[in-house]
């Protein structure tokens, strides 16, 4: 069963290449033949008409012919490959390849729908906590769990693309590229874990002020001034404030946020250094290198005129 | 369970008394925010002695002399000197002139990305030292007073170690000598994080990224209730002045160059060499028994950025023997400007400098005594006549490189003096 379902695939896959062939061979010799306003004699025969041979030698620029060879030999080369894999058997393998694309996509997409999944349960475990009420001076509660997933999914399932090794020419610019789209995430990542964090103080204040002012309403000792609300509240955020900044974990935070930054800011300069390599202005990478030049040099006049000045006889 | 009774009646009272109040500030608030302010900073006038690289010295004339030694002001690399002359009425340099001592302060400048390989080593033994040798020559004295602040008190620690030879008194205030503690936050935080590669990272650590750190170890307080404060206060013109400025001196924060960031971090804040004596510089062991000089130092008690643990210790591992610690009731900023610590602070400092100034003039007219009652016969003292052919001997060297440092000054000064000349025109 299984075996006849990839047969017709495989049919209908033929069918659909050789269709796309035809009509990309159409298709390129058209726009070949479009050329022919701009390179006349291009796609005429030899023995054309004298007019059309005049205007060739008006129009007879070397770099006009260069051109049109250029185009010709590309036309022909690409109509043999075209010519080559059409050939029944170098389409099949041709299709082996084109099948594993959407393999590839659904992979992708699963492992998408995975980590949206995974995250999504984490999302749902917290909105379903936010109804619990949260201790006042204490970080020990503080969900981290999702920004923990957060990472590892990048890490686990979207880092790999990114690392995959690139080739050619261009493979050190081609990595840079990589490396700033990866140091870019990561530090999303840490910057919202951190700013999380950073927020946890307001969200807990707001619960204990509700259950300031419930006790008063229950004394009856509402204030009337305004302030005096604000005051307590400011202190209250304070209080908050300073038992989370003193926490190992939000030291650990800031810490993995500032590490963050500074990769990123490396990486960005590493591929900024590189674009500007092909303009006719210097580097910060240059402007250093020259800087420390100078603050050695300036060192070694200084301590040379010391040397000078001690041994000198005083006038 | 019964309703709790709430004054509704009164609460909406309030509320409409509240809301004419914030009318009525809101129209003198814009009076004022509209009128001409007086916000300048640093408006005593100086004069501009000596200019290295970026580095400037600045001079403060007395109207009249009192103190024989001037005092040479260094200040952090963090923010900018003039906090010490914030505005007439609070200011440092300014009791200190009214004082009669001659002023001398260190303008680090701004550093730029040039800067960056510029050390601590640097900035003691070429900056710092320059500009003493440059003083003592002014003024033909073998020693001067030194007075540091906070990162500046550092170095100045760093340097009167490294050259006691030249230092007469030495002040600190709010200096962190003594990084291991955990009182601080800043303290923690520099010791856990990899803060001192942002220095590397930037080229120099950024003075922004620096003061979103300071604001980062207060939120509710530094981001929330001054502002509010600020609002609440818009309609007086006296105080719109004083917050502006203050707010032109904190986000006043020039770079720290990479180098010295890094140093500053990796040697005291995480190792806390200074204080076991086991920092280098240029080679160099910074020696605290080497301080023998009176040694004055000054803290706040509530000080969020250098807590007392972090001040306390250097009297203890000095070699000096004439030194003292005064813990005042305040903060790290509100030692110099508080109007309660106007007169606390500068004019303790001026009576202590003054104290050892008549000190050694006494002990110079008794060792003048003692040795013409030796040639008339009286009571010879050995130990003593020792000492003091060692202090003329002393003396006598200090003077040969006081000429020395004269040349060198003379031949700096024909080439800057146009320079200053210029400079302190322009002011």
């Amino acid at each position: 069963m299984m075996m006849e379902q990839n047969k017709d695939k495989e049919k209908s896959a033929e069918s659909l290449m050789a269709e796309w062939m035809k009509s990309s061979m159409n298709f390129w010799g058209d726009m070949a033949k479009a050329q022919s306003p701009f390179f006349p004699g291009q796609f005429a025969k030899s023995d054309d008409t004298p007019d059309a041979e005049k205007e060739r030698e008006q129009t007879g620029k070397n770099a006009a012919r260069q051109a049109q060879k250029t185009l010709e030999t590309g036309s022909k080369i690409f109509q043999s490959f075209i010519s080559t894999i059409s050939k029944p058997e170098n389409l099949e393998s041709v299709l082996k390849g084109i099948d594993s694309v959407p393999d590839l996509m659904t992979m992708l997409t699963r492992q998408s729908w995975d980590s949206y999944s995974e995250l999504q349960k984490q999302w749902m475990e917290r909105i379903a906590k936010t109804g619990k009420q949260t201790k006042a001076y204490n970080f020990d509660d503080i969900d981290q769990e999702t920004f923990k997933t957060l990472r590892e999914i990048y890490e686990n399932e979207f880092q790999k693309f990114l690392n995959i090794p690139s080739l050619g020419l261009t493979r050190f610019h081609q990595e840079k590229v990589n490396r700033l789209i990866d140091k870019s995430n990561l530090l999303h990542v840490a910057l919202n874990e951190f700013l999380y964090l950073f927020s946890t103080p307001l969200e807990k204040t707001t619960a204990v002020m509700q259950e300031k002012l419930e006790e008063m309403a229950e004394a009856e000792e509402i204030h009337d001034d305004f302030n005096a609300y604000y005051n307590m509240w400011v202190k209250i955020l304070e209080g908050h404030y300073m038992t989370l900044l003193k926490s190992p974990e939000y030291t650990q935070v800031m810490d993995e946020a500032i590490a963050a930054l500074l990769q990123y800011k490396a990486a960005k300069e590493d591929m900024l250094c590189d674009v500007l390599r092909n303009f006719p202005v210097p580097t910060n990478r240059d402007m250093d290198e020259l800087s420390k030049e100078i603050y050695l040099l300036k060192k070694k006049v200084r301590t040379l005129s010391r040397k000078l000045d001690e041994t000198s006889p005083a006038e | 369970m019964t309703q709790p009774k709430i004054a509704v009646d009164l609460i909406l009272k309030k509320l409409t008394e509240s809301t004419e109040q914030v009318k009525s500030r809101a129209q003198k608030a814009s009076e004022v925010l509209l009128s001409p302010l007086k916000t300048d900073l640093a408006t005593t006038p100086y004069e501009v002695v000596l200019e290295i690289d970026r580095v400037r010295l600045k001079y403060y004339r007395p109207e009249k002399i009192k103190h024989k030694i001037p005092l040479l002001v260094v200040y952090a690399l963090i923010n900018r000197e003039t906090m010490l002359d914030l505005q007439p009425g609070r200011s440092v340099v300014q009791t200190f002139l009214d004082h009669g001592i001659e002023v001398y302060m260190i303008d680090w400048g701004y550093p730029t990305r040039k800067d960056r390989f510029v050390t601590i080593d640097d900035h003691v033994n070429i900056y710092m030292d320059d500009c003493i040798d440059f003083i003592r020559n002014q003024h033909g004295l073998p020693k001067i007073n030194l007075m540091g602040i906070c990162m500046g008190g550092a170095f100045s620690v760093m340097y009167s170690s490294l050259h006691p030879e030249k230092i007469k008194n030495l002040v600190t205030t709010v200096t962190p000598t003594n990084f291991d503690t955990d009182t601080g936050l800043l303290h923690v935080w520099m010791k856990n994080t990899c803060a001192l590669n942002m220095g590397d990272a930037y080229g120099n650590m950024p003075g922004d990224l620096m003061n979103l750190g300071f604001l980062l170890l207060n939120p509710a307080r530094l981001m929330i209730d001054k502002y509010i404060g600020f609002f609440e206060h818009m309609d007086n013109k006296a105080f719109v002045e004083n917050f502006v400025r203050m707010e032109k001196w904190i986000f006043d924060s020039p770079d720290v160059p990479a180098a010295t960031f890094r140093q500053f971090i990796e040697d005291c804040y995480k190792k806390n060499l200074l204080i076991q004596s086991r920092m280098e510089l240029g080679g160099r062991r910074v020696a605290l028994e080497k301080i023998t000089m009176p040694l004055l130092n000054i803290y706040g008690k509530y000080d969020h950025l250098v807590p007392p643990e972090a001040c306390e210790l250097l009297t203890r591992h000095v070699g000096s023997k004439d030194k003292e610690d005064i813990c005042l009731n305040t903060g790290h900023i509100g030692i110099y400007v508080s109007s309660k610590c106007q007169e606390l602070f500068a004019p303790k400092i001026a009576g202590w400098l003054k104290e050892r100034e008549k000190k050694k003039t006494a002990e110079k007219k008794a060792s003048a005594k003692k040795t013409t009652d030796r040639k008339t016969g009286g009571k010879a003292a050995p130990a003593k006549v020792v000492s003091e052919k060692k202090a003329g001997a002393k003396a006598a060297t200090g003077k040969k490189k006081v000429a020395s440092a004269k040349k060198t000054a003379t031949r700096k000064s024909a080439t800057e003096k146009t320079k200053t000349r210029s400079a302190a025109a322009k002011k």
